[in-house]
């Protein structure tokens, strides 16, 4: 008997990288990631959020993992038309919101990174 | 009683009239395919063509020393902050066909005369002039001067007159101003197929093909997405502390 796919070892694994790629590939619009975030290493941190900038070429998030109002952490999107495919709108978030966000961070300890999902306050998570 | 009687001629006249004209004439089929629509290289299909590896391009040997002193934000040797890319560091538009290798939707709308294409990156557009013969002289723009005929269910589209300063791909992919493309542009199946040949004797020791494959936008919508140099140097200066020495708007 056949293993259904759904599901599977198979599945999983497609699912997997399928994501994985398109988490590599949402930054490439603009510029390749590489050459200033570490690719390889994930970041997750829960944070308020200082501004969240609908511009381009990338949408900018601004968080506080302290809580304060001013920013420690400055994070980029997609393009404004392709974050919108996937569910980001203008308002999803604001200055004060708590949420939880997981990016690549900077290389050579710079503070920005490149977000690859975030939770919002009422628990919606989106992909950047 | 005679305005009894005009009735019933008039009905009479009007059943006479009726029974003697012809049945409506079925609509004419379309003469040529729809293309109109919204269309998209979604990011991460790998089923939507692209362009050839570099090794399989036959680059003049002005085409492979200008390659090299590029330095593209994108690829194996990426240098975003030090980039070359006219399309980042000036914020210039992206050209042809660069711009249709964008992950960003295109919109196209067919007219009896032109065929339009309208991108959603930059708010950029070119026109496709149908059945008149190509400019000998035409003036040096971002997007061409291009011409198209129909052959049957494919659009062929002859086009010229390309500045020399864009990139024809994000590689950093040379051309001159003698850049010279045939597009082929028909359906395969739900998906629009763009075979482009290029040509340019300053660039390309012979010609070679790409191809470029679109389906059909789910979300039809268009948004506005127009980038300047004020939000590239922006972003440079919050993102990777690079100095901006021009006024720009933040």
């Amino acid at each position: 008997m056949r293993r259904p796919l759904v599901g599977s070892g198979f599945s999983r694994t497609f699912r997997i990288t399928a994501a994985a790629f398109l988490v590599a590939t949402s930054a490439f619009a603009h510029h390749g990631a590489a050459s200033i975030y570490d690719m390889g290493k994930e970041t997750t941190i829960k944070a308020t959020v200082t501004e969240y900038v609908w511009t381009n070429p990338h949408v900018e998030l601004g968080v506080s993992p302290s809580g304060g109002a001013t920013t420690e952490l400055l994070l980029e999107l997609g393009s404004p038309p392709n974050i919108r495919n996937r569910g980001w709108t203008s308002r999803i978030v604001k200055a004060g919101d708590v949420i939880t966000v997981t990016f690549h961070p900077g290389l050579r300890g710079a503070k920005i990174g490149v977000v690859i999902k975030m939770v919002t306050p009422d628990g919606k998570e989106l992909h950047a | 009683m005679i305005r009894h009687l005009l009735t019933i001629s008039t009905a009479a006249a009007l059943v006479a009239a009726v029974a003697c004209s012809k049945p409506a004439a079925a609509p004419a089929p379309p003469a040529h395919p729809d293309f109109s629509g919204s269309w998209v290289r979604p990011l991460g299909d790998r089923e939507t063509g692209g362009m050839p590896a570099i090794k399989d391009i036959p680059l003049t040997p002005w085409a492979a020393e200008k390659l090299k002193t590029e330095r593209p934000a994108q690829g194996e040797n990426q240098d975003f902050a030090n980039t070359t890319d006219p399309s980042l560091k000036f914020a210039d538009p992206n050209g042809y066909p660069r711009i249709s290798q964008h992950p960003m939707r295109f919109k196209l709308i067919q007219t009896s005369d032109y065929v339009y294409q309208l991108w959603e990156y930059n708010n950029n557009w070119r026109q496709i002039a149908l059945n008149v013969p190509q400019d000998p002289d035409p003036a040096l723009t971002w997007y061409g001067n291009a011409v198209g005929k129909w052959e049957g269910d494919t659009l062929v589209v002859d086009s010229v007159g390309y500045k020399d300063s864009t990139w024809l791909d994000a590689r950093g992919l040379p051309h001159t101003t003698d850049l010279h493309l045939v597009e082929r542009i028909h359906k395969a199946g739900t998906n629009l197929v763009f075979d482009i040949t290029f040509e340019d004797k300053g660039a390309f020791t012979k010609p070679w093909d790409a191809h470029l494959i679109y389906k059909p936008s789910p979300d039809g919508s268009m948004t506005e997405n127009i980038y300047t140099i004020s939000d590239e140097l922006r972003f440079r200066e919050r993102f990777l502390n690079q100095k901006v020495n021009i006024p720009i708007r933040r």
